[in-house]
């Protein structure tokens, strides 16, 4: 009893004694790996947990799975320190090994955890042998090839173990290698390597199920100093197209004039008649635009066709008829003028200037209208669909009350363009009439006022209806030249007369009679006398039908009127309403969008 | 109807103009021998075979790990208790030497019996894995297929087996397999072993089974590949 006593506190004592010096029992040790090279024997290694100060002993014990056998580690000196080595009789495939490591010392032992370990499952076979890199020198250019031997204790004759290798490639500089698989071959070849450099080789390997093995020592290789053919192939590219752009150049330079104009061809100059580009230069613009004006612009000799919208005449005179050696033709135009220009003088006085008693000229206007259509040129100024046109510049306009105008050129200079001549003067009123570009047959002036507008002269082509022209009695006739001295016999009215233009006689010359004359002709003479008209009603076709006057034969055209489609030349007396679709009667005129009735006779557009 | 007549009309052009040597005949079924047949040599069907038992290697291998990757996290662990495989009891070559000293015909015959115990237990696998909600479709088309290759490898082994008696390499000795012989999945407690389980031991089965055909071939073909 005191012998136990003392005994435990002796051994108390000890424990605190060796405490204070720093021993204790071991650490727990660890199984780091354990590998197999050939998967015929296998190794496992530990780590000691700490030997508490005293020299520690470690023994490895393991059982196979199903078996409570435990043996103890057969060879704790083949592989070096801390292992175990399990030679070929002790290793079992296909079985699991139960492995512990127990650490004892004098204070204690220590046991580690288990590992459970396949051997088949941790082949991790040696380096490879004999890697060499030769450089072989081929046609296509010298390329490196690395051949190797399998590590000796890897046993692939038996195919008891499948080694697939692979290796890494290069240069001293380069931070990244260059893997390539190699498969189950012993050899490779590597391209594309960059001449006049020096390579690292490398290889390594693995079982199919495995673990690779550490990489083999480097192998150096140099690549001989070559050019490569792909280089060759794009300096004779080069030199070939170096040499074909100096033989161009060359050859442009000789050539170049041509290869100027060829470029760059010449810019035509201007080709104005008269333009003198040098005086041009010269800076002097007025001389430069002085010659554009041209003697005798509009040229009126030229043409067959006159066509005048509205001519205002202003003759004391009395209105006598002047041949000029031309023939209006029999057949009347009917003008078919859009409202009219109102330059304020009443422009659309039906009864001044009316140019043929153009009842069935509107029956005939579609045989007219036929007739000219087969000239392709004609162009009937429209003023039906006004609305949906774009007149033309300085054209016939919409109804909005714009009419045409028309350009005056006075062979002599007047003040205005349409204002009075003159009373007395011995040259008949007569206005230059404005050049229509087709060549239709003449056509009637039938507007009593005419505004000749320069610029209209060439674009105007004015569409006239035909009316059944009856024989006028007098005529006033036009002189279109200009330039020629009055026609005789045309005695300048002392008053402002309004004129009525009968016809136009294919000699372009406008048979005018006054609207006073007595000599007119029962049919379409009458009246002269201005009046208002009223407004019947507006048909569909923006046709305003006015009221007759029955008093009077002639029909005045002066009726206020919301829209005008297409001007009707009201014969006084025979007031040419016409409308192709439906036969009007004849108190139905035709009015333009300001309220007058045109007395131009119109072809209508249908 | 043009197109269709196009149609016609390109194939009878190519027709007429296919090289009369390179058309198209039916070939007869290769009864008579080697002549105008193509027939796989032996090293052939070795290697057709090999491959194929590694692709079924591989597939358990996936499995297996899927397995232990996402149903039992702990690895190496001591609660992992190990049923017996059902296989056990056919006696297989652990080691280079043993598996040496076996004779061509037993060697062959072990991989035949290994190959066909496994028949109806991996039909099996596939079914649970299906059943279960756990698996993805792919890890039981995995099963699936496992399951197929088995069948295809034996087949393959049976024909070289074939083939290898005609060449006089293979004694008589090698005993048909009875399929009476059918060995069910039963470990020795009695229950039917879990789908890891099932794994674990067929993962290693195939391995065996590549190994062992790689032995038997370059035993029989030493020339290339080994």
């Amino acid at each position: 009893m005191r012998n136990s006593g003392a005994v435990l506190i002796l051994t108390f004592i000890a424990i605190l004694t060796l405490q204070a010096a720093g021993v204790s029992p071991p650490g727990k040790p660890r199984l780091t790996s354990c590998r197999s090279p050939e998967k015929e024997t296998f190794t496992c290694w530990w780590e000691p947990g700490g030997d508490g100060g005293l020299p520690t002993t470690y023994a490895l014990y393991y059982h196979l799975e199903n078996s409570e056998t435990v043996y103890e580690c057969p060879d704790y000196r083949t592989a070096g320190e801390n292992s175990c080595f399990f030679n070929k009789n002790d290793t079992s495939l296909w079985v699991n090994y139960n492995i512990t490591v127990v650490a004892s010392n004098a204070l204690g032992k220590n046991i580690s955890d288990p590992v459970e370990v396949d051997v088949v499952y941790i082949v991790q076979p040696n380096t490879p042998e004999h890697v060499t890199a030769v450089v072989v020198h081929d046609e296509q250019g010298p390329f490196v090839r690395v051949s190797w031997e399998k590590p000796r204790t890897a046993d692939t004759r038996s195919g008891w173990i499948t080694l697939l290798y692979q290796l890494r490639v290069k240069q001293e500089k380069d931070k990244e290698w260059e893997e390539y698989n190699a498969g189950m071959q012993k050899y490779y070849n590597v391209f594309s390597l960059h001449p006049d450099k020096e390579y690292m080789v490398q290889v390594r390997c693995k079982p199919d199920h495995g673990f690779w093995s550490e990489w083999t020592q480097t192998t150096y290789v140099k690549m001989p100093d070559y050019i490569t053919r792909e280089r060759s192939l794009w300096i004779m590219i080069t030199i070939f197209f170096v040499f074909i752009v100096v033989i161009l150049t060359w050859t442009l330079n000789v050539k170049r004039n041509s290869v100027k104009l060829c470029l760059l061809p010449a810019v035509p100059g201007p080709k104005i008649k008269g333009f003198d580009k040098q005086l041009l230069k010269s800076g002097k613009s007025e001389e430069v635009f002085n010659t554009l004006v041209i003697q005798g612009f509009p040229p009126t000799t030229d043409y067959d066709n006159l066509l005048v919208e509205y001519l205002e005449v202003y003759d004391n005179e009395e209105q006598e008829l002047v041949q000029d050696g031309k023939d209006l033709s029999e057949d009347c135009m009917k003008s078919k003028s859009p409202s009219d220009i109102d330059s304020g003088r009443g422009s659309c006085d039906s009864h001044t200037l009316l140019l043929e008693k153009c009842m069935d000229g509107r029956e005939g206007s579609g045989s007219n209208q036929h007739q000219y259509s087969q000239h392709g040129e004609t162009r009937w100024a429209s003023t039906e669909s006004s609305e949906s046109q774009d007149p033309e510049p300085g054209s016939p306009e919409s109804a909005n009350g714009r009419g045409k105008t028309w350009p005056v050129v006075f062979p002599s200079p007047q003040p205005q363009p349409h204002h009075h001549y003159p009373v007395g003067a011995a040259k008949p009123a007569y206005h230059s009439v404005p050049e229509i570009l087709n060549h239709l047959s003449p056509h009637a002036m039938s507007s009593n006022y005419h505004q000749l507008n320069h610029q209209d002269i060439l674009q105007q082509e004015r569409r006239f209806s035909k009316p059944a022209c009856r024989h006028s009695q007098s005529y006033n006739q036009f002189n279109l030249d200009g330039i020629d001295t009055p026609a005789p016999g045309v005695a300048p009215s002392p008053s402002l007369e309004y004129v009525e233009v009968q016809r136009v006689n294919p000699e372009n010359m406008l048979l005018l009679r006054p609207l006073s004359d007595p000599n007119r002709e029962p049919e379409g003479s009458d009246c002269t006398r201005e009046d208002y008209s009223k407004v019947k009603e507006v048909t569909s076709n923006n046709i305003l039908l006015l009221q007759r006057d029955m008093s009077h034969q002639c029909v005045d055209d002066y009726s206020q009127a919301d829209q005008c489609t297409t001007q009707q030349p009201p014969h006084p007396c025979k007031p040419a309403v016409h409308q192709s679709n439906s036969g009007m009667p004849q108190e139905a005129i035709r009015v333009m969008g300001n309220g007058y009735v045109d007395s131009t006779v119109l072809m209508p557009s249908y | 109807m043009s197109r269709s007549l196009k149609q016609v009309a390109v194939l009878l052009v190519a027709l007429l103009c296919l090289d009369p040597h390179s058309r198209v005949s039916s070939a007869p079924i290769c009864t008579h021998g080697p002549s105008g047949c193509h027939v796989p040599s032996l090293a052939d069907l070795f290697d057709r075979v090999i491959q194929h038992s590694a692709r079924m290697h591989s597939l358990s291998n996936d499995l297996h790990s899927e397995f232990e990757q996402y149903f039992l996290p702990s690895k190496n662990s001591i609660g992992k208790i190990y049923r017996k495989c059902h296989t056990s009891s056919i006696l297989t070559p652990n080691g280079k030497e043993n598996a040496q000293k076996l004779a061509r015909e037993e060697l062959t015959e072990v991989i035949l019996k290994l190959l066909m115990a496994w028949r109806d237990p991996l039909f099996q696998l596939h079914q649970s894995m299906a059943h279960q909600q756990d698996f993805n479709s792919f890890s039981s088309n995995k099963a699936l297929e496992m399951g197929d290759m088995t069948h295809e490898l034996r087949k393959g082994v049976e024909k070289v087996a074939e083939k290898m008696r005609v060449l006089g390499m293979l004694g008589n000795s090698v005993t048909g397999l009875s399929p009476a012989e059918t060995m069910l999945p039963i470990s020795d407690s009695g229950e039917a072993m879990s789908n890891y389980e099932l794994l674990y031991c067929f993962r290693r089965d195939s391995n065996k089974v590549q190994n062992y055909l790689k032995i038997l071939k370059c035993r029989i073909i030493p020339e290339h590949d080994c």
